[in-house]
């Protein structure tokens, strides 16, 4: 991991795998949200249980939102890290070159 | 693992290229000279090219590829092939597939006026040899030199091109169409498997119609059109165009071309048209699948009876 192009990559890989947990993630929160929302959303056109419903959809996709939130948090914090992890490693290669 | 390491990042910044350079990933392929896998600085030149010949000519290579696109399977390669009947100096380019082919073209321009400045000897003659992108690449760099009056400009009287989509690939122009009709139906799902397919980068989708310069890019016709290109080949320069067929027949070579390329675009058209090139600057070559166009000996044969002249 000496050569810094070699360092250069591997923290692009990294970086590139943390874009794709970031995105992807976004994506299918879109795409369970909206799923989810269909069968809410004709339950709620129902008189006797549209309040309820609407009280069960909102939990939902809050807890939803939350979990894919969580996530993204925990993948940004190892991105932070690695990245941290490389800077170390940096570091200590150029000392030893000195 | 060196060599399969650069190809496979060579695929990936042709499928997300554009994303890698916006988001400073350290994956992007910079446009740079390479020499034996390695990047070549300008000021290396020197340590490289011993005896430079005043004649160069510069390898493009296409779209998810690197300058390995070259080789054939004997080790040779047109670069070190015309090195070794004419007298070139090969310079390999490597450059980021994904990006959009005008700013690739930029880059190229600027690198080679850093080439004239800092060229190891007399540099008289700059032949670019574009591959499928890498043609398009070599277009764009000269229109923007022609409108920069940039000094290496002067020194290119002749340019090859093979298996260059002229005139767009209708692939891309069909994954468009597909990606917007996805984009329509209103279903999580398929809008997802739409926006997937639109992630294809930049230089992808500048292939559809050949796009040379941004404003055309605004300009794209969504349907599955075959523009005449607003930027016509330079008439100060002589081109030379070589398109592969992968069958020996005349009405499946019309429709299918090398595949990728069909040969209406990899000829630009020079059936007809008062923009059409003289027939002899002209190959079609039977048999030939786009790849194979690359790096295959009668498409030597044919670059060599044309510098001949």
């Amino acid at each position: 991991m000496s050569d810094p192009q070699d360092r250069k990559r591997w923290r692009g890989l990294a970086l590139l795998v943390r874009d794709a947990v970031e995105h992807g993630s976004r994506a299918v929160e879109k795409v369970h949200l909206e799923t989810a929302r269909r069968p809410f959303v004709i339950l709620e056109h129902i008189p006797a249980i549209a309040e309820p419903t609407k009280l069960v959809h909102t939990v939902h996709d809050l807890a939803v939102t939350s979990v894919y939130e969580t996530i993204r948090i925990v993948n940004r914090v190892v991105g932070s890290t690695v990245d941290v992890a490389f800077d170390t490693l940096g570091a200590m290669d150029e000392k030893k070159s000195e | 693992m060196g060599r399969k390491l650069e190809l496979a990042l060579g695929v990936l910044n042709g499928a997300i290229g554009d994303h890698l350079a916006r988001t400073g990933n350290g994956l992007a392929t910079d446009l740079t000279l390479v020499h034996e896998g390695r990047p070549l600085p300008l000021s290396r030149l020197r340590d490289v090219l011993p005896a430079p010949s005043p004649r160069v000519v510069v390898l493009l290579h296409g779209l998810m590829c690197t300058e390995d696109i070259w080789r054939f399977p004997s080790g040779d390669d047109y670069g070190a092939l015309l090195a070794r009947d004419f007298g070139f100096t090969p310079l390999y380019v490597r450059y980021n597939t994904g990006l959009a082919i005008p700013d690739s073209g930029r880059a190229l321009s600027r690198l080679l006026d850093g080439l004239v400045e800092q060229y190891p000897g007399p540099l008289e003659e700059i032949l670019p040899l574009g591959f499928s992108m890498g043609g398009l690449v070599a277009r764009s760099a000269v229109h923007f030199a022609s409108l920069e009056d940039n000094g290496w400009l002067a020194r290119v009287r002749r340019a090859i091109y093979v298996g260059t989509p002229h005139r767009g690939a209708p692939l891309e122009r069909a994954g468009r169409v597909l990606t917007g009709l996805l984009a329509r139906i209103p279903d999580p799902y398929v809008k997802l498997v739409g926006e997937i397919g639109d992630l294809r980068s930049a230089g992808i989708k500048d292939l559809g119609n050949a796009d040379l310069r941004h404003e055309d890019r605004s300009a794209r016709d969504t349907f599955l059109a075959d523009p005449h290109h607003p930027v016509p080949l330079l008439p100060s320069i002589r081109h030379y165009l070589v398109a592969g067929s992968l069958s020996r027949e005349p009405w499946l070579t019309e429709i299918f071309g090398d595949t990728m390329v069909p040969i209406s675009s990899g000829t630009n058209g020079h059936h007809a048209g008062p923009r059409a090139l003289p027939p002899g600057n002209v190959k079609v070559l039977p048999g030939l699948s786009h790849m194979d166009v690359a790096h295959h000996p009668e498409v030597y044969a044919q670059l060599k009876e044309w510098l001949t002249e």
